[in-house]
């Protein structure tokens, strides 16, 4: 009896499957609601990480700001259960209202390219990861990536300025391309103010255990000699930070303005951070979705944001005028103009063969 | 590979591989009153977490460590009592209660925490108080032993008090005579007149204040704030430790140093340039030797408990 009424069950539960497989656009979506153009952000976590997902939400009131009633935003948290993330993508599609699902990270740039195709009437714009618009039509899609390596350029010359060991340690959440390409930016830009930088690397594998950021980084002063560092791992770089305070060496903040997280609360934490390497999420979304309200976005390309769009650069607050002389600072700017006009060509991780960046990393170390 | 050689035995690994032991020792110990007792505390990683979490947000708010302190372990026992009820009064499976425990605690302590202080990730916007280190007199003199032993967190200390502590509570003390007698057989316990319930309920919750003392030496020793998941696996790795011990506090101790000695190695060993995927795995591929290595010793003596099978209606 039991047997029949569980295949009985199954069977449903796959029609029911099958039935929903066929049932999205049967006819064409109601008409809008109200004229305003109706903007979703579909965050894949939560807020509140002080860095990434809080500058897109950022991004979202800069852009209901500017356009006022003309938009409608919505911002959803899907948390980190990444079987709700389709699920979500479909239901915000398939929402006649919707007209542009904003996402990133490249967790979700797979799902949208699952469910985008089916949706043409809709747009789509996938932030800090990009879509392969060579794998099939993604023309209602519109990839932002960041030239983190571009503003990690200034911070390593930064550093190389105020390093006196020429030792730099850097922890990494885990070991891809985009935490690569921080540093081999760093890198790069220390290597150019002093050639003799040398850096030592090592990963954590996610991106919570501040305990082990903290360890790693106690390892790297004590054993490796470096008196600068930058946990370059999410909240566990906040480990670095407090291990960087503890032994009176210098640190980075990363993707927000991590000296103000501190300031007030623990200055000793907050004076040790030199400057922070900030990624912003909210400056580009708000140039992409301003190009598409004015009908100049190129969808189905590539944008990629970096210093001279200010989507991407260094925090300079009290404490890095306080760290840094002036002279350091004009240097560290001039650098910058330079990267801006295009004479100082900035390396990347991005697109290149994983050993080619290895090696080079390596090479650093 | 001198390289390697030189970093195992500098002072400085040794100091961090009992550093990292401390948490997982704590949390161990816990496991091994309540398995003494018969009883799976799986929620030890939950209960590592809510503790850490309410002790920043007790010392942060009352100003002082001591109360700090008294909030951790409070919510650690509340848990441990918590998970008690369910499993032996209402008879719930303990191995699903503490899953559920730990679920509700990696979502729980971040809802805690943004309705306290609005943040969901970190609160580093409270100043927490944080238990001191200890420079202890004559033993910091000693040349290399000295800078290994002394200079620790009080709470490092204090987890080898605990080793201690616990093997005199089990092995020499009445309570934990009654503890043995019902992890070993509880019918028997009861025929003589043990309340086995009353038992059980006490180890739990000692075990969850054992425990709490781990989640506190993260958030208030280690580092000295919260931060989401900041446990990151260290509950489950204590289940392991504590398995390995073969059921005396003095194994428990040494294999949690083992522990802590391969997560000091996934530290260091980075630092020579082999690659960090094969590095990250070592705590894991220590607990799967250490579990294999204990299976095979086991077989060779005679096992020191004999776990009862349980009976299940048929279901069909």
């Amino acid at each position: 009896m039991k047997k029949i009424l569980a295949i009985t069950m199954a069977l449903c539960l796959m029609l029911l499957v099958f039935a929903g497989c066929g049932g999205q656009q049967t006819d064409d979506p109601a008409a809008p609601g109200t004229d305003a153009v109706k903007i979703v952000l579909l965050i894949n976590g939560t807020l509140g990480d002080k860095s990434f997902f809080d500058s897109a939400k950022n991004g979202m009131d800069l852009i209901k700001e500017k356009y006022g009633d003309k938009v409608e935003t919505q911002t959803v948290e899907m948390t980190y259960d990444a079987t709700k993330w389709t699920p979500a993508l479909i239901e915000f599609s398939e929402d006649p209202d919707t007209d542009i699902i904003i996402s990133g990270t490249w967790q979700m740039v797979d799902r949208v390219i699952e469910v985008a195709p089916d949706y043409p009437e809709k747009k789509y714009i996938v932030y800090d990861a990009e879509v392969d618009y060579s794998s099939g039509d993604y023309s209602n899609v519109y990839s932002i990536t960041y030239k983190q390596n571009e503003a990690s350029f200034l911070a390593g010359a930064a550093s190389a300025l105020v390093s006196k060991t020429n030792v730099f340690g850097f922890v990494g959440g885990m070991d891809n391309v985009t935490i690569n390409d921080f540093l081999v930016g760093l890198i790069a830009g220390a290597q150019y103010v002093k050639p003799e930088m040398r850096f030592t690397t090592a990963y954590i594998g996610n991106f919570d255990d501040a305990v082990k950021a903290k360890e790693i980084t106690l390892s790297q002063i004590n054993n490796q000699n470096a008196d600068i560092v930058y946990g370059c791992a999410g909240q566990a770089g906040l480990g670095s930070i407090e291990a960087a305070a503890e032994q009176g060496v210098y640190a980075l903040g990363g993707d927000a303005d991590q000296a103000m997280l501190f300031k007030g609360v623990d200055d000793a934490k907050a004076s040790c951070i030199i400057t922070s390497i900030l990624k912003r999420v909210d400056n580009s979304l708000l140039r992409a979705v301003t190009a598409s309200m004015e009908g100049t976005l190129e969808w189905g390309t590539t944008g990629s944001f970096g210093l001279s769009d200010e989507s991407v650069g260094l925090a300079e607050n009290e404490y890095y005028e306080a760290i840094l002389t002036a002279d350091q600072r004009a240097q560290v700017e001039e650098i910058k103009q330079k990267i801006i006009s295009g004479e100082i060509e900035v390396p990347t991780a991005l697109g290149r063969d994983t050993q080619e960046v290895k090696d080079y990393i390596d090479a650093a170390a | 590979m001198p390289d390697i050689l030189r970093t195992v035995f500098s002072v400085d690994f040794v100091y961090s591989a009992l550093r990292l032991t401390t948490p997982v020792l704590f949390a161990a110990l816990g496991s091994l009153v309540a398995d003494r007792a018969g009883v799976i505390n799986i929620g030890l990683e939950g209960i590592m977490l809510f503790s850490a979490l309410t002790g920043v947000l007790g010392s942060a708010y009352s100003g002082s460590l001591f109360v700090g302190m008294l909030c951790a372990l409070v919510t650690g026992m509340c848990i441990a009592l918590l998970m008690a009820y369910f499993s032996l009064q209402m008879k719930a499976d303990i191995v699903l209660t503490g899953v559920a425990m730990n679920l509700v605690a990696s979502g729980g302590t971040v809802f805690i925490l943004y309705s306290v202080c609005g943040d969901k990730s970190v609160s580093t916007s409270l100043t927490s108080m944080v238990f001191p280190t200890v420079d202890i007199p004559v033993l910091g003199d000693i040349p290399v032993l000295g800078d290994i032993l002394s200079g620790h967190n009080v709470l490092t200390y204090l987890s080898l008090l605990a080793v201690a502590a616990v093997w005199l509570f089990l092995e020499k003390s009445k309570p934990g005579l009654r503890i043995r007698a019902v992890g070993e057989n509880d019918r028997a316990a009861s025929s003589v007149g043990i309340h086995v319930r009353r038992v059980r309920y006490g180890a739990l919750l000692l075990s969850g204040a054992l425990a709490s003392f781990g989640g506190m030496f993260l958030s208030m020793g280690m580092l000295t704030y919260f931060s989401k998941n900041m446990t990151a696996g260290r509950g489950y790795i204590a289940l392991a430790a504590q398995a390995l011990g073969n059921g005396s506090a003095l194994g428990t101790f040494l294999s949690s140093l083992v522990f802590g000695c391969a997560e000091a190695l996934s530290v260091s060993l980075q630092g020579v340039g082999l690659p960090p995927q094969f590095v990250q795995m070592v705590p894991y591929v220590a607990t799967i030797l250490g579990l294999v290595l204990y299976a095979a010793l086991r077989k060779k003596n005679r096992p020191v408990r004999k776990h009862k099978k349980r009976k299940r209606g048929s279901t069909t």
